[in-house]
């Protein structure tokens, strides 16, 4: 009941932004979709943008600038919202992948060795240097690759920036492209081993479609795998925890970031974003198979980790 | 399953129930010794159809345990997907070079066709590759009671007791190990760490609940509890022997379990022996404390 004050209060400022839609940008990772028009027929369907409802047409752009204007903060926020976690999770997420081949590869393969990653809102290439560095320096494998795909220009800048820093610059194992999760017609289908999104997929506009197009751009065998925001379980640790959210973090945003609405949104979009079982069964309506559970709750399941098997054809 | 299976039921019990044998039929004629034979590697329209009806995957749509048993309504196979088991058996294969490891899941994995990062399906890691080993080898002991007559009595001998049967499937049991003997001690430790115990001890009970229920042990009382606690302890002491036991045939740990289970009866008597001993006295002080006129 608490949140709804708070955000009945923030309520008339989100609707002032609407009319002045330039404001500036928010983030935590990022995702957004291309700039292109809308179509016709998208004008009238209505799409959540936090707590409010907005024309699908117009959610892209809406999140867009939010994640334009965090992309220089972003380290810092994230440490600051999450007290560092966010690191710890990221870290066991690459591990619990293992991504790179420590054995060598069967002779026959003729389709190159190492894994071909392809990591969805991944701007700032956070978790694309950490499955590189795990790769090489774990698994002694020098041929995995990563495809960086973000909608949103300047976090990819971000991460291009940050990527002088790795060993990986300008090499062929790193690569960045600008793309829509919803529709990626540059990837050829049964191209990918492993297709990872992390704190992404909550702002997509359709994350059905996106879940979708991942299952046609995997390999058969090849794995979908998502970290994101999801639900708190203990009821003592979700009082605590959004109050956190609800108070603490857009005002961390204002006096950090000098963002709060960017923050604002970030925290309503989590609200908005299914549970754990939800967004499990949506994994399978895509033709995912899941493995155990299926998903695997992180500090008391403020984020979770799901996973989707894309079926060899023939099983 | 049987009657005495159903008491003492773990929730996660289905994952490693084994096939029953009418699944096994097929492969165990072909080649009973061979590693993976159990689990066939291309699925069967039977276990299709099961897959239709419990998927492994969802919690929620998982058929509720039963605590009774119907020949009508057979306990559900196992709770592995067709691509599960065709990955565990093809990754069997490789278990005695690589032991029990990811590389083997991911070896194995290869050869049934998917990619290396399909072995995200087994969250557990190479303790799903343990617990497949202890539930198939647990299955195909029951087919070679049921299907090869295991237990019949050798040349028109006396049938066997039920002691000597335990010690007959108990060899069987650790003889199927002999072709992983060098890794399973990296299988123990495995299953011994904090967060496999758990599963291990419930795989631990399902078969030495299977050695009983198959040897014609029908006891209902304590010593249904004291049975297994004294098999569990004689089984795991021969599992230890036997991953350093280098004779033939495992001739050693033969012997070394011929003792034990002879300890165990010994026990047991001495037990018994004590028991009637201690009764005796006291009810010869109660007829003593009654000659003295004590109202006990």
């Amino acid at each position: 009941m608490s949140s709804r004050t708070v955000w009945r209060s923030f309520q008339t400022q989100a609707r002032r932004r609407l009319v002045v839609p330039e404001t500036p940008y928010r983030c935590f990772s990022c995702t957004r979709r291309a700039q292109d028009s809308p179509k016709s027929n998208d004008q009238n369907r209505m799409t959540h943008f936090g707590f409010q409802n907005v024309p699908e047409s117009q959610k892209e752009s809406l999140v867009g600038a939010v994640f334009s204007s965090v992309a220089s903060s972003y380290d810092v926020m994230n440490d600051m919202m999450s007290l560092g976690i966010h690191r710890l999770w990221k870290d066991h997420f690459v591990r619990s992948l293992n991504p790179g081949s420590a054995l060598p590869s069967r002779e026959h393969d003729t389709a190159g060795r190492g894994w071909n990653i392809l990591d969805i809102a991944g701007g700032t290439g956070d978790i694309a240097f950490r499955m590189l560095d795990h790769a090489t320096n774990i698994n002694h494998d020098n041929q995995t690759r990563v495809t960086i795909a973000d909608i949103n220009p300047e976090m990819l800048a971000e991460g291009q920036k940050r990527s002088v820093q790795t060993p990986y610059y300008n090499t062929d194992r790193l690569s960045f492209m600008q793309g829509n999760a919803q529709h990626m017609p540059s990837i050829p289908d049964n191209s990918v081993d492993l297709y990872t999104v992390v704190f992404g997929i909550r702002n997509f506009t359709d994350k059905q479609a996106a879940l979708n197009e991942a299952f046609r751009v995997l390999k058969p065998g090849g794995v979908f795998a998502c970290m994101e925001f999801s639900k708190v379980n203990n009821p003592l640790l979700n009082t605590a925890y959004k109050q956190w959210s609800f108070s603490a973090i857009p005002m961390i945003g204002q006096l950090v970031a000098g963002d709060r609405d960017s923050y604002q949104y970030l925290v309503e979009s989590i609200e908005k974003f299914p549970s754990q079982e939800e967004f499990r069964g949506m994994i399978q309506k895509a033709g995912f198979m899941i493995p155990g559970r299926g998903y695997e709750d992180l500090t008391g399941g403020i984020a979770a980790i799901h996973k989707g098997i894309k079926p060899l054809s023939s099983a | 399953m049987t009657r005495s299976q159903s008491l003492l039921t773990l929730s996660r019990r289905y994952l490693t129930t084994a096939a029953r044998p009418t699944t096994t039929t097929a492969a165990a004629g072909t080649a009973p010794s061979k590693l993976a034979s159990h689990f066939p590697t291309h699925p069967q329209p039977r276990l299709q159809h099961l897959r239709h009806h419990c998927p492994y995957t969802s919690r929620t749509t998982r058929p509720t345990i039963r605590t009774y048993h119907s020949a009508h309504h057979p306990a559900p196979l196992h709770e592995y997907s067709n691509s599960q088991t065709t990955i565990l058996s093809a990754s069997l294969r490789h278990v005695p070079t690589h032991g029990f490891s990811r590389d083997a899941l991911t070896l194995g994995a290869r050869d049934a066709g998917f990619l290396d990062v399909s072995v995200q399906l087994f969250p557990r890691g190479e303790f799903d590759l343990i617990l497949f080993w202890l539930a198939s080898r647990r299955g195909l002991l029951r087919s070679r009671v049921e299907n090869d007559a295991l237990l019949q009595a050798q040349d028109g001998g006396a049938p066997l007791s039920v002691d000597e049967k335990i010690k007959v499937l108990i060899m069987e049991r650790l003889r199927m190990n002999e072709e992983v003997r060098d890794k399973w001690q990296d299988a123990l430790a495995v299953m011994s760490l904090g967060e496999n115990v758990p599963l291990s001890l419930s795989e631990l009970h399902s078969l030495l609940d299977d050695i009983l229920t198959l040897a014609g042990d029908v006891s209902v009382d304590a010593s249904w509890y004291s049975k297994r606690f004294a098999l569990a302890a004689v089984y795991t002491s021969s599992e230890f022997v036997m991953t350093r036991d280098s004779s033939a045939n495992l001739r050693d740990t033969e012997e070394f379990l011929t003792r034990r289970l002879a300890d165990s009866k010994a026990i047991g008597e001495k037990i018994t022996g004590v028991r009637q001993c201690l009764g005796f006295m006291g009810s010869t002080a109660v007829g003593l404390g009654r000659s003295w006129g004590l109202k006990i």
